[in-house]
């Protein structure tokens, strides 16, 4: 009994994880109608970032968000004005390959700084954690769950209290009508395109916390943001918090079942993402196409 | 002006047609009739490497222009069909002892069956859901097959060798030249026709009596075989394939950017972005930080052509364009803010 219950815990857990990871690139998606192939780049960015403050000046890792949100925030302002802007309006293939290309680009980048070596963040509490009726709760990976959900309800806040989350929303929901009422639109979609690439910045902070990190990486945080993102349904961030916490389940508990193993982890993520688009496109939550983003 | 172009494309052709009949001559002077003769060798062992390696990428790259370039749904897994392909046969060869030449030919048959039977539920998807549902489909067959005992599991299948550097160049050549073909009748008929409808309004397509269903399947089918039969043809020539060299994410990549920088929707586009991109790959291809740093130019030349010349390489011999500021800049403004 308690197998099960520490199961399920460690699956919401990382299922926190999971929705930090998939917070930006759901919105970018949703906003921008762009599937970002640079996330998981941008993720390692933040990745990154974290580790060398604390490896380098023993800032403390949850500390060091705060800088690595700041710094993606304006890279991501800057890749979007510069670059990505050039191609928003071309076929979806297009900006899929300017994203992996952007993609590649970064990844070498941090290869050529950081080298292939994997590193972790480990402050002085990484081992500890909450223990209660045989179920142990890590300390970090709650707080990285907390964090998770901070970051979603804070972006939720955002999108629906402030005048720059009704421009979003204004230009997600119909570009014409919303640059004819004054949106600036490189302007918003730049913005847009920084918020996520803030909170991909958070996402990796947390990683470094709990996994290894390498620069080999990239494409397996933005499959597992694309996953989660398709799960639960594009245009609501309550829909991929739902998806994240479903998707960590489904991974912990495939994991730990002795027919299925660790193997077959992203087969069976690709697998339950096929039948849940093939049954219900728009995902579990999902707004239909053409609806403004929301909660 | 159309009188100079025409006369431009006829010579380029015709440089082209001499360069591919050199190409294909060139490996005859490694046979042992013709280095009795005396002949100059203008091969060797990296020569047929690189030459084969460029032949199947015309194969990838024009087998996905077919769904890809021509259907408009934008395949993002096409690797898939590639390792099962490569599977088939070596599965025949190595485990069953069937020859090589009839375990060949199974390979097509499977891939385009394995389309058939992710292409009925996935192509009902459109855009961004089916791209990444074939990439899906790609990372999930790699994964299943690297913990099938039967296929080798883990450690992949070894099928018994074959040395012939000049076979399998010519095999791939000839695959390659099929594809083209194939590529080239099919924008040629109604169905190519209906493939083009399709891509530019399924809708509308569907209203005027093109069944979508069966054309989009088959052109993911007829993809699927051409991709399969390069890989049974690879899975014998490099004698041992697992999940890893099988099915490489890489490739997916590869071979759309190939076609984009060619041209897509076009028989020649593929096979000058395959040409061009290969051969830009093996100049720079080389270990340690320099060839990190041709990723990074990789990755700078995708985004480049993306976003200065959209319509491909092929654009620029069609006579209709020619390679000016004011192309660049059309270019930006058509796609931009």
């Amino acid at each position: 009994m308690s197998g099960l219950v520490q199961q399920l815990v460690l699956g919401l857990l990382l299922g926190g994880v999971y929705t930090g990871i998939a917070l930006g690139f759901g919105l970018v998606w949703g906003v921008l109608n762009i599937v970002n192939l640079t996330h998981g780049a941008l993720v390692l960015c933040g990745a990154y970032l974290t580790w060398w403050l604390f490896s380098s000046f023993g800032i403390d890792p949850f500390l060091g968000l705060l800088p690595a949100a700041g710094v993606l925030f304006v890279i991501g302002y800057a890749l979007q004005r510069l670059v990505i802007n050039r191609v928003i309006r071309a076929p979806l293939l297009f900006t899929f390959l300017l994203t992996f290309g952007v993609n590649l680009v970064i990844v070498n980048l941090l290869l050529l700084i950081f080298k292939a070596d994997f590193r972790s963040v480990t402050p002085h509490y990484a081992g500890s954690g909450l223990e209660a009726g045989g179920v142990t709760v890590p300390y970090i990976r709650l707080a990285a769950l907390s964090i998770s959900l901070l970051l979603a309800v804070g972006l939720a806040a955002v999108l629906n209290r402030t005048r720059v989350g009704a421009a979003i929303q204004a230009v997600a929901a119909d570009r014409e009508a919303a640059q004819l009422v004054g949106v600036d639109l490189a302007h918003t979609y730049a913005l847009t395109f920084a918020i996520g690439a803030a909170c991909a910045g958070v996402a990796g902070g947390l990683i470094s916390m709990i996994q290894s990190i390498t620069p080999g990486s990239s494409g397996q945080y933005t499959l597992t943001a694309f996953v989660v993102v398709i799960l639960g349904g594009l245009g609501r961030v309550s829909a991929t918090v739902v998806g994240g916490l479903i998707f960590g389940l489904v991974e912990i508990f495939a994991q730990s079942n002795s027919h299925i193993g660790a193997g077959y982890s992203n087969a069976i993520a690709f697998g339950l993402m096929v039948i849940v688009v093939s049954i219900r496109p728009r995902g579990l939550m999902g707004r239909l196409s053409g609806t403004a983003p929301g909660v | 002006m159309s009188e100079r172009a025409g006369l431009i494309r006829r010579v380029l052709l015709g440089v082209a047609a001499a360069i591919l009949t050199v190409v294909m001559v060139m490996p005859l002077t490694s046979t042992e009739t013709a280095q009795s003769w005396g002949l100059p060798l203008m091969t060797d062992k990296l020569w047929f490497r690189v030459a084969t390696t460029v032949a199947m990428f015309v194969v990838l790259s024009s087998a996905w222009n077919i769904i890809g370039g021509m259907t408009g749904y934008a395949a993002f897994g096409n690797v898939a069909f590639f390792g099962v392909g490569a599977y088939s046969t070596a599965f025949l060869v190595a485990n069953l002892h069937v020859p090589f030449a009839i375990a060949l030919l199974a390979a097509p048959g499977v891939a385009a069956l394995f389309a058939i039977a992710i292409g009925l539920p996935l192509l009902r998807l459109r855009g961004h859901y089916f791209a990444i549902a074939t990439l899906g489909v790609s990372v999930a067959v790699a994964e299943v097959v690297n913990n099938v005992e039967p296929l080798g599991g883990s450690n992949g299948i070894f099928l018994p060798i074959v040395r012939s550097d000049l076979l399998f160049f010519y095999l791939m050549a000839a695959t390659a030249i099929l594809a083209v073909a194939v590529s080239w009748l099919v924008l040629r008929t109604r169905f190519g026709y209906g493939l083009l409808a399709i891509r530019e309004n399924e809708e509308a397509a569907a209203v005027i009596g093109i069944n979508t269903t069966f054309y989009k399947v088959s052109a993911f089918a007829l993809a699927a075989a051409l991709t399969g039969l390069a890989g049974g043809v690879f899975a014998q020539w490099n004698v041992f394939i697992n999940a890893e060299n099988v099915f490489p994410v890489d490739y997916n990549v590869q071979m759309i950017l190939m076609a984009v920088l060619g041209g897509s929707g076009t028989a020649l586009g593929p096979v000058i972005g395959a040409v061009t991109l290969e051969a830009l790959i093996q100049a720079f291809a080389s270990g340690g930080e320099f060839a990190v740093w041709s990723q990074v130019g990789l990755g700078i030349l995708l985004a480049t052509t993306v976003i200065f010349v959209p319509r491909g390489i092929l654009d620029f011999f069609g006579g209709q364009s020619r390679l000016t500021v004011q192309y660049l800049r059309n270019s930006l403004r058509r796609t931009g803010v």
